[in-house]
């Protein structure tokens, strides 16, 4: 009966953070980010004071931790051209110059550190295989539209 | 002399290396034998998505997509990490299989009801994953997981045209069976009768 009622709350805090946060970030890209973002770097736990405040602590966590896992599934089935797409979108809201946001992500591998806690390795390196094809597509493209910016990073 | 000695004293310390390394190994295998009943409740709540995942490593619409939106070389690596990833998803579906397998003859052990021809049948579908899984593991190796892909559509098919063949065999034999058993009267259990 408590385990009903909870999960009732968290199906009900995991609407809320959807319809209020999550529905407001353009692109799935930008919600693992987002999400992974609001996830301790020590502990895995996931933290939203606002979601907290209106549910409990333990409610919020379990709430983002399935939007979590909801958004990277939906990215790692992606195939590798929605995924450029995606990734554009995200290149986009970013309001970055994209060749140097490429740079970062291909140098950093932030994706690396935004893939849900218990995802298997298999799905994981998947994953991590598309987006680093998608940042060559990304890149590849970027230098075909400019080709000096691409002679100056041959030449260096 | 001193070279048959030093040849001893290094197979002494050898065969002593051997024997630790085989009680870790026991030990290991274990304790790895419980934690793998654990994680097989675990793993399988990951399966659906990993089922997902494979279709698309077989699939050759990324790897066509790469190739025509990169340079050969990164198209050439990314092939390469597809068969990677391939194998790796076959030797995880080998790993549970296996698991289960091993849960099931924990199982067995202590069940009195055990019908040896369903066993038998368990068996022998397990020889054939086995084989199969094998050839296929060595077909991803050689040719990646797409021409894999291929060769697991042509064995299919090929299987289903083997079973259609075994089930209209068996349909043509059992009328014939019936009607052996019809007219042969020792076979029916009654008497000769001129």
């Amino acid at each position: 009966m408590h385990g009903e009622f909870k999960h009732a709350d968290v199906e009900a805090a995991r609407k809320d953070f959807q319809v209020r946060t999550l529905a407001k970030i353009p692109g799935d890209f930008a919600r693992l980010v987002y999400l992974a973002s609001t996830r301790d770097y020590n502990s895995g736990q996931y933290h939203h004071e606002g979601l907290a405040r209106q549910f409990t602590e333990q409610v919020a966590r379990e709430a983002l931790a399935s939007c979590h896992k909801d958004v990277f599934k939906r990215l790692a089935l992606c195939s590798v051209r929605e995924l450029v797409e995606e990734l554009e979108t995200y290149v986009g809201s970013t309001h970055l110059p994209a060749l140097d946001m490429l740079s970062a992500w291909e140098n950093l591998q932030p994706y690396r550190i935004a893939i849900p806690l218990d995802c298997s390795p298999l799905i994981a390196r998947f994953f991590a295989s598309n987006v680093k094809a998608a940042l060559a597509i990304l890149r590849f493209r970027q230098n075909l539209a400019r080709p000096d910016r691409q002679f100056a990073s041959q030449r260096q | 002399m001193t070279v048959a000695l030093y040849l001893a004293l290094i197979s002494a310390v050898l065969l002593i290396i051997s024997i630790l390394l085989l009680t870790r190994a026991v030990g290991r295998a274990s304790e790895a034998a419980v934690d793998n009943e654990k994680e097989v409740s675990l793993g399988f709540k990951e399966d659906a998505l990993a089922l997902e995942v494979s279709a698309r490593i077989f699939n050759p619409e990324d790897l066509n997509f790469v190739a025509t939106e990169t340079s050969g070389q990164f198209a050439h690596t990314f092939r390469e990490e597809r068969t990677t990833l391939a194998l790796g998803w076959l030797r995880h579906v080998r790993g549970q299989v296996r698991q289960l397998i091993r849960i099931h003859r924990r199982t067995v052990r202590v069940n009195s009801d055990l019908k040896p021809l369903d066993e038998f049948r368990l068996f022998f579908g397990f020889l054939l994953f086995q084989l199969m899984s094998g050839m296929l593991y060595c077909v991803i190796w050689v040719h990646g997981p797409v021409e894999a892909a291929r060769v697991l559509e042509w064995s299919l098919q090929f299987a289903g045209k083997l079973r259609k063949i075994a089930e209209e065999a068996v349909s043509v034999a059992t009328p014939v069976r019936a009607e052996i058993i019809k007219t042969d009267p020792r076979m029916s259990g009654g008497t000769k009768s001129s």
